[in-house]
């Protein structure tokens, strides 16, 4: 008799679990992010930023009348949990298009499974160089790649601080390594002389070997491709040990998010840093957008939230111009794309080595008095930059 | 020249800073194996243990994760008794195939902490930013006129200091006081400190408290200078297993050596080869020691006679 309870129970339980529930009206996405691990405070953002979109569109009417729900899906920042996961998404959820994602290397495991099962995939972060290099048909990029991350920069050192001669400290990782290499192409570009090229393991705990063999080397910049604790790490080391380069600059990721001033406190003000994006942007809906996110999460969101959030509208887009949502005619609605979001403009385009690649301007911005500032170019300036900045032992 | 004599130097500085905390990581693995005859494979997580507890006395009540040292430190003996007499002990008693399934525990235990800091704290990366944080002494504030300029981090140097006074106090503990003596009697030969009457048991107990004691110790001293995420562990607990051969296994002296010249090894390796190079390093002095120095420090001082 009890055995037959246990049984009767089952049953119903699975029955619960395998009732359809009434999926006419509601389209389902899930989305790979790194939820725990490294990279998660990453995943923290773009999930937030995702829930404010989808609270919007829902409140408009979701696509074509269907409401819309997202399911958050952890990679642990994983390229193989990645992969495992869109094969589920793929062939049991058969889930027409694909977006989402953190890191460059999870990204690119992602964008070669679904390359190869001719399914889109909006990559949304990822940025080193090589994803959108492989003649991919289905997969779209709607941030710059790496290469670009620098080009803001770049006119920026042209412009204002005319160096000689710079030194690009790295993370070992896709992102690092790629970020560093594009930097190193676009200094020889300018003449600019590369002293010191040289890479860590993420997780280092003193940088102040390396570092001292940098201010031997005096460069007249120094240049960082870091995540966020190593940035502090970093700039915190670069105080100790006094080195007087004219500007201190870093490529995005660690740079860029309120964390980083958080944590190296003094040691990084007056540092500059290539960003995609940033709250106080002429863009329309990136400020609404920021003032929503810091209203509900008690603080700016980085351009992590900006792209994650542009990413749903990008697939809202396609999807209401696809003649129907099978993955072959969402793939040529995607290439069509040529629209206005709150992280910037998306067209999808063909040209230098990339497929189906977004090509956009990107800021600088500068640490003064503990907040982040847009500083380049000036058309979206909102604070001066300051140059030259003043020596560590001039400084209070 | 000057430049390169500056940049000698400030590596040998970083060098002997990084060692001496190093050592005192390697210290507490190195007690638990000459008297438990294991390699404690949840040292690296027992360490985050301190340091979450050091950060959220920080964050809450604003103490200085110096002075947590002295919340951490008994904390983490407490735990490490319950450990060795809850967890370590009955299997000791259980027969099984693998000869030394404690060491299979210990790695279970870390993996069970690092997951419990992921539930309870989140994977974020938390830091404590202290006013001292990027304080350092320069040479030329006492010297006006030198010809090189070196930097001493105030932070890093305190830490250090601390580690080498908690180091010198666990010698005299080890040397003066009778539990010390019984320590050290058990790790030498545990038949005859049983036949001497030694409490093999009570000895065995204390000496897992005390090692947790130390590397939480180590923890409190790593957070202003570090950061802090739930799966910091391991990456600590392969430092101290390298520093447990180097210094030869069981010996509190090779250990401190053995800290020192992994600390300046790849301090070194950092300047002269690249940063990208000092896990390779950390390796090939492990390989090395294994191969060349089967004993570790430990013998070549006993060539010596100046060790026990």
């Amino acid at each position: 008799m009890k055995k037959i309870g246990i049984v009767a129970g089952l049953v119903f339980f699975v029955s619960l679990l395998t009732t359809p529930l009434p999926a006419q009206d509601v389209v389902r996405f899930s989305i790979p992010l790194p939820l725990t691990g490294s990279n998660a405070k990453f995943g923290e953002i773009e999930k937030n930023a995702y829930e404010i979109a989808l609270e919007e569109i829902n409140a408009k009417g979701g696509i074509k009348g269907k409401k819309v729900a997202l399911e958050f899906e952890d990679s642990q920042g994983k390229p193989e949990v990645t992969r495992s996961i869109a094969e589920k998404l793929i062939d049991v959820k058969k889930q027409p298009v694909l977006f989402g994602e953190y890191s460059s290397s999870c990204s690119k495991a992602l964008a070669a499974l679904a390359d190869e099962r001719k399914t889109p995939y909006l990559v949304v972060t990822g940025a080193t160089d090589d994803i959108t290099q492989q003649n991919y048909k289905y997969i779209f990029r709607m941030n710059p790649s790496n290469a670009y991350y620098a080009s803001g920069m770049m006119s920026f050192l042209k412009e204002v601080v005319k160096p000689t001669s710079i030194a690009i400290l790295y993370e070992s990782s896709d992102f690092g390594t790629s970020g560093a290499e594009d930097m190193v192409k676009q200094a020889e570009k300018f003449g600019i002389k590369v002293l010191v090229k040289e890479k860590y393991e993420k997780g280092a705990v003193d940088f102040k070997p390396i570092l001292s063999k940098v201010k031997a080397a005096a460069p007249d910049v120094i240049y960082m491709v870091s995540y966020v604790m190593d940035a502090s790490l970093l700039m915190k080391h670069i105080k100790e040990l006094r080195i007087d380069s004219k500007l201190f600059a870093g490529g995005a990721a660690g740079f860029a998010i309120p964390e980083f001033v958080e944590s190296a406190k003094d040691a990084a003000e007056y540092v500059v840093t290539a960003t995609l994006w940033s709250p106080q942007v002429a863009y329309s809906g990136a400020k609404e957008f920021a003032e929503k996110y810091k209203k509900m999460y008690k603080d700016y969101p980085s351009y992590h939230g900006a792209e994650a959030y542009s990413a749903l509208y990008v697939i809202k887009d396609a999807l209401e111009r696809a003649k129907s949502w099978t993955a072959d005619d969402i793939r040529i609605a995607m290439e069509a794309t040529n629209m206005m979001t709150a992280f910037g403009p998306i067209k999808f385009e063909d040209k230098e080595g990339y497929t189906n690649q977004n090509f956009m301007d990107t800021l600088v911005m500068q640490v003064i008095k503990a907040n982040h500032e847009t500083i380049w170019p000036q058309k979206y300036a909102s604070a001066k930059y300051i140059y030259p900045i003043p020596r560590w032992r001039d400084r209070k | 020249m000057a430049i390169q004599v500056e940049l000698f130097l400030q590596t040998l500085i970083a060098g002997i800073l990084l060692g001496g905390l190093y050592a005192l990581i390697g210290i507490g693995m190195t007690l638990i194996m000459g008297v438990m005859k294991i390699i404690n494979l949840a040292h690296g997580e027992l360490m985050m243990v301190a340091m979450y507890i050091a950060y959220w006395l920080f964050t809450l009540l604003h103490l200085d994760p110096y002075l947590s040292l002295f919340v951490a430190m008994p904390a983490l003996f407490f735990f490490g008794v319950a450990l060795q007499k809850y967890l370590i002990n009955p299997v000791l008693k259980v027969d099984s195939i693998l000869p030394e399934n404690q060491v299979i525990l210990t790695v279970g235990i870390g993996m069970v902490l690092a997951n419990l800091a992921t539930i309870f704290f989140t994977s974020n990366y938390r830091s404590t930013p202290v006013d001292y944080a990027t304080k350092a002494f320069y040479l030329t504030d006492f010297w006006k006129n030198a010809p090189i300029e070196l930097s001493l981090s105030f932070s890093w140097s305190l830490s250090f200091l601390m580690a080498v006074i908690i180091t010198i106090a666990l010698w005299f503990f080890l040397t003066r006081t009778d539990t010390g003596k019984s320590i050290r009697a058990t790790a030498q030969d545990l038949d005859a400190a049983l036949l001497m009457g030694v409490n093999v048991g009570k000895i065995r107990v204390a000496t897992f408290g005390i090692g947790c004691a130390l590397v939480g110790a180590a923890g409190c001293l790593f957070l202003p200078i570090y950061y802090l995420f739930p799966s910091l562990g391991g990456q600590f607990t392969l430092i101290a297993f390298v520093i447990t051969i180097l210094g030869g296994l069981g010996s509190t002296v090779g250990a401190i050596i053995g800290g020192v010249i992994l600390g300046i090894f790849e301090s070194m390796t950092a300047t002269y080869l690249g940063m990208g190079w000092a896990p390779v390093g950390r390796f090939l002095i492990f390989v090395a020691a294994l191969v060349f120095l089967p004993g570790g420090v430990a013998s070549l001082l006993r060539k010596k006679k100046f060790g026990k």
